[in-house]
């Protein structure tokens, strides 16, 4: 059995259906992941120093010790937030879950700061 | 097809390319977070500079602090004793001029003045608590009118013709900061860097090809509202009610004071103001957004005017998002609510 190829330049309705679905999927991805991309990593700092840089689809606990004692992190695949803080405002903690490249939750009294990255970063710093 | 597999491949070579010559730190000053950030010098070079710079900030905080020993401190002791003259550095005597003048400029609603009332609000700890309102206290700490044309500087003293004139340079210091990094960055040769200060953020030149980026923070949820570039010597500020503040009888109380009533502006979230290149653009990133926030609704455009800002987002709650006719050709919105709810107007 042969295959015949079709060589007429006259694109088909299945080959429309094709490019039309492909460039949909393009711009609604764009629009996700261009402004809002997910994260893949985080980095985590205490004081001047970088602890490390965590992958973040996992599912971990991190125990930091920082200026005023122990901060928890909690990784949850894609996503990370301060579980527990032993400062006073608790503004860390209420900050809540991130999960999009570029976020930042920064505990000022333990003095330890999470930062998502992705694989472009949307802003090199951020304005609060 | 072939275009587009040639195309594929460039991308995955772009890939490839050798790391960024950036370099990037933090720490803690000011009661804040310090981020330096410098493109285009070896590593060990930006290092050095960057510990310089941090090392000048620490001995700025030092200085300055508000409610620990320290130079302002003991200045403040003396205002409160009598009037008279003591020695001030020349340095501190030339920012407490500028910000004199920057007071005179927003009609008092930028005042450095006024530490005791900032000190009976409970802003003057490192974890401050709610606080009991005091009525009567802010009543008469108004009333004492303290104002910055009540200090006199003359040959090197300085006195305060006013006892209630408390010094408090929490919204000028991180700006000034800002200015004297750029300079010493200048000075050394360094082509581009981004420096933020608690947000305050001032650039020189560029990353790699592209302007520096920077994010502006959402005031009530976890991520950046808008991005936008800024240009070389701009700087940018934001004033919020979501950094410091304490929650009594379920209303916010914010850090930011209106000197006028005594008691933390109303009824804004956030005031982020773009300042054009000029000698203390920094500074003005960090005082002008103060005279925005605390001005009444129908007034931020006029406050703005006053201060002379073109660039200016405030925003008072989440449908009500006010942005300048100039600043809305810089930014992109990140966040499609904001950018729904964001009306233009003419400073």
């Amino acid at each position: 059995m042969r295959f015949k190829f079709n060589h007429n330049p006259k694109p088909l309705p299945g080959d429309w259906l094709v490019i039309i679905t492909s460039l949909a999927l393009v711009i609604v991805m764009f629009q996700q992941f261009w402004s809002f991309e997910h994260a893949s990593k985080l980095k985590i700092r205490q004081g001047n120093q970088v602890i490390g840089t965590y992958d973040l689809n996992q599912k971990r606990e991190l125990h930091i010790k920082g200026k005023i004692g122990e901060s928890i992190i909690s990784i949850e695949q894609g996503k990370v937030r301060f579980k527990q803080s032993p400062c006073h405002n608790q503004y860390c903690v209420h900050q809540g879950w991130l999960s999009l490249a570029g976020q930042v939750a920064i505990c000022l009294p333990n003095q330890i700061s999470l930062q998502l990255i992705g694989v472009k970063s949307t802003y090199d710093s951020l304005n609060y | 097809m072939r275009l587009f597999i040639i195309l594929v491949l460039g991308l995955y070579l772009a890939g490839c390319t050798k790391p960024e010559p950036l370099y990037n730190t933090q720490s803690y000053v000011f009661g804040t977070l310090v981020d330096i950030t410098i493109y285009g010098e070896p590593e060990s070079r930006a290092q050095e500079i960057s510990n310089q710079i941090i090392h000048d900030f620490q001995d700025l905080h030092n200085r300055l602090h508000a409610w620990r020993p320290s130079e302002l401190k003991t200045l403040n002791d003396e205002f409160s004793r009598g009037s008279t003259p003591v020695t001030i550095a020349p340095d501190i005597a030339a920012m407490l001029g500028d910000a004199t003048k920057l007071s005179i400029q927003s009609k008092g609603s930028f005042n450095p003045a006024i530490g005791e009332l900032i000190e009976a609000w409970g802003f003057h700890h490192d974890e401050f608590k709610s606080i009991k309102i005091d009525e009567n206290k802010i009543k008469n700490l108004v009333q004492a009118n303290p104002q910055m044309t009540d200090i006199v500087i003359e040959n090197g003293k300085v006195f305060s013709k006013n006892p209630n004139v408390q010094l408090d340079l929490g919204g000028y210091a991180k700006g000034y900061a800002l200015d004297i990094a750029l300079a010493y960055l200048r000075n050394q040769g360094v082509k581009n860097a981004l420096v933020n200060i608690g947000g305050n953020i001032i650039a020189l030149g560029k990353h790699g090809k592209l302007p520096w980026r920077v994010g502006i923070q959402h005031p009530r949820k976890p991520n950046a509202i808008a991005t936008l570039d800024l240009e070389s010597g701009w700087a940018i500020g934001t004033s919020g009610d979501y950094q410091r503040y304490f929650e009594l009888d379920g209303k916010r109380y914010c850090h930011i004071i209106d000197p006028a009533t005594g008691y933390p502006a109303q009824g804004v979230q956030a005031v982020t103001v773009l300042i054009s290149p000029q000698n203390n653009a920094g500074t003005l990133s960090d005082v002008a957004s103060k005279p925005i926030f605390i001005a009444k609704p129908d007034a931020r455009a006029k406050a703005a005017k006053t201060m002379g800002v073109e660039n200016f987002l405030v925003i008072e709650s989440a449908d009500k998002i006010l942005v300048s006719t100039a600043m809305v050709k810089r930014i992109t919105w990140l966040d499609k609510d904001a950018a729904k709810h964001a009306l233009q107007i003419q400073p």
